[in-house]
């Protein structure tokens, strides 16, 4: 039987966690209230275009991964109040305008024949933007003081490794000629080019530190 | 991608067939009373949806297949009021962020409603486009009130969705049929939640709108009574859709709100025996 009054450390030797990370709680705020908005732009288009796509594999697949994203947002939204944000309304907002330009070029396809391009633009630029910066994040912040939010990006990473696959498989589907090749690619590059713009979902910095300006650099 | 789209622009692939809410009633495969009334024969009285009955292979499937059609347009609905309203305080045609995640729910719920259904039509022995699709159910949803669209899809149609999941459940035990029953109970524990969200959000919704819950209230029932397809579904024994009582208390209904239903589908009843200038059976 084990010695209760033997002395152990805190830390088992296999557990490496660490005290720092790389973020504030102002700035973690600010990050989770960016990622809870573009989570409910995700949902709210995944549920638009459900009505709008004649495929019916892809209509199901679009009502499933919409509520994935709701329940994304509403994990974001419940955890703004524990960094301090007791309006979660007033950080649920993007980063800067150039992602909202970003959502209203990838939510403008509406005709049943533009399937390719809705897909495109949420499972080929949105989502893999979606796991960078949420990879980042996790592997940044501290796994001590900010476990919970680690816990969250965990959770959401697996759903969007999962959707990514699932919405990459059915673009692969629906290609089927050179010409639906090269639309897709159109699509894709021109959504990128606004993506890089906006800096990613949380704007500059989504990804890793800004670099510093040429000014900041030398004073 | 624009708010408030009409049933007329639903995707659908080449299989699907849109028939109006009519022909979809008449449709002689799913009623052979109304065939026999057309031909001016005597029609036997009303029966339960029974095993026992000649005509219950086709109508279980008839009944199947628009089944899935419901789901289909219940997915898009409830995608479409993620779409259609800004999340707000629920004034100036905004809806609360708590709504918004409950209809995303339901999306997912109704995706998977669509597979369960195309799965069980099959093990029926029927394939989509067998039977027309009327678009009922989305219609209710283009409602530009949230209020007004949840009172007619989530109370109306998802009630009906009880009572329809619940006959089939009762079907699929009598016919020794374990899959269908499996199923269906599971739906019918889905609806049981959507018709609840609908009930929660009325209230919630008109708390200090009294006439906006009367204008939600009179939508519904405008629903419940074009929907209650000639007295099809009742509360007594006979009727081929039997109102689930028990399950309805469980979404929110109280016994009054119950029996008003069972009202408008015996109104309904007698209307189309009147239609049918009294050869409908009693």
């Amino acid at each position: 039987m084990a010695d209760p009054k033997k002395p152990r450390a805190a830390f088992a030797p296999w557990d490496r966690r660490e005290l720092p990370g790389s973020f504030s709680v102002e700035e973690t705020a600010r990050k989770v209230g960016n990622y809870k908005w573009i989570e409910m732009k995700l949902f709210e288009a995944l549920g638009g275009w459900v009505a709008t796509v004649p495929e019916l594999d892809v209509k199901m697949r679009l009502g499933t991964h919409c509520y994935h994203h709701a329940w994304h947002a509403e994990l974001w939204h419940k955890r703004l109040p524990e960094l301090r944000e007791m309006n979660p309304d007033r950080l649920t907002k993007p980063a800067n305008d150039d992602i909202v330009a970003f959502v209203d070029a990838m939510t403008e396809p509406e005709a049943p024949e533009l399937t390719i391009e809705k897909l495109v633009g949420v499972y080929r630029v949105l989502i893999p933007h979606k796991i960078a910066a949420y990879t980042y994040h996790l592997n940044n912040t501290s796994s001590i003081t900010d476990a919970p939010t680690q816990r969250s990006l965990r959770f959401i990473l697996q759903d969007e490794y999962d959707d990514w696959r699932d919405g990459e498989m059915l673009i692969q589907s629906l290609l089927e000629t050179e010409e639906e090749v090269q639309r897709a690619a159109r699509h894709q590059a021109k959504l990128e080019s606004l993506m890089i713009k906006a800096g990613g979902i949380a704007g500059p910095g989504s990804i890793g530190p800004v670099p510093a300006t040429a000014g900041e650099a030398v004073a | 991608m624009k708010k408030l789209m009409t049933s007329q622009e639903l995707a659908r692939d080449g299989r699907f067939k849109r028939v109006p809410v009519q022909a979809r009633a008449l449709d002689r495969r799913m009623s052979p009373k109304e065939k026999d009334a057309a031909a001016g024969k005597k029609i036997a009285p009303r029966n339960q949806f029974s095993p026992e009955h000649p005509d219950a292979p086709d109508r279980a499937r008839s009944l199947m297949h628009g089944i899935f059609v419901g789901e289909i347009q219940a997915l898009e609905g409830a995608g479409r009021t993620c779409w259609d309203f800004e999340a707000g305080d629920g004034t100036n045609g905004t809806v609360p962020f708590a709504l918004k995640l409950d209809m995303a729910r339901q999306c997912w719920d109704e995706a998977r409603h669509c597979e369960i259904s195309v799965k069980l039509s099959e093990h029926m022995g029927t394939e989509i486009g067998e039977f027309g699709e009327s678009a009922f159910l989305f219609e209710a949803a283009c409602n530009p009130d949230p209020i007004l669209r949840l009172a007619g899809v989530n109370r109306a149609l998802e009630g009906l969705a009880i009572d329809v999941f619940n006959t089939m459940k009762m079907f699929g035990d009598t016919s020794g049929d374990p899959v269908l029953e499996f199923c269906e109970d599971w739906m019918l524990a889905d609806e049981v939640t959507h018709v609840k969200m609908g009930s929660d959000w009325l209230r919630k919704g008109t708390e200090n709108d009294p006439e906006r819950r009367n204008r939600a209230l009179e939508f519904q029932k405008v629903v419940d009574k074009l929907f209650s397809g000639g007295g099809f579904r009742g509360d007594d024994d006979a009727s081929p859709i039997k109102l689930a009582r028990r399950f309805r208390e469980l979404a929110g209904f109280d016994k009054t709100e119950i029996d008003e239903i069972a009202h408008l589908s015996q109104e309904a009843l007698e209307e189309a025996r009147a239609r049918v200038g009294g050869a409908y059976g009693s």
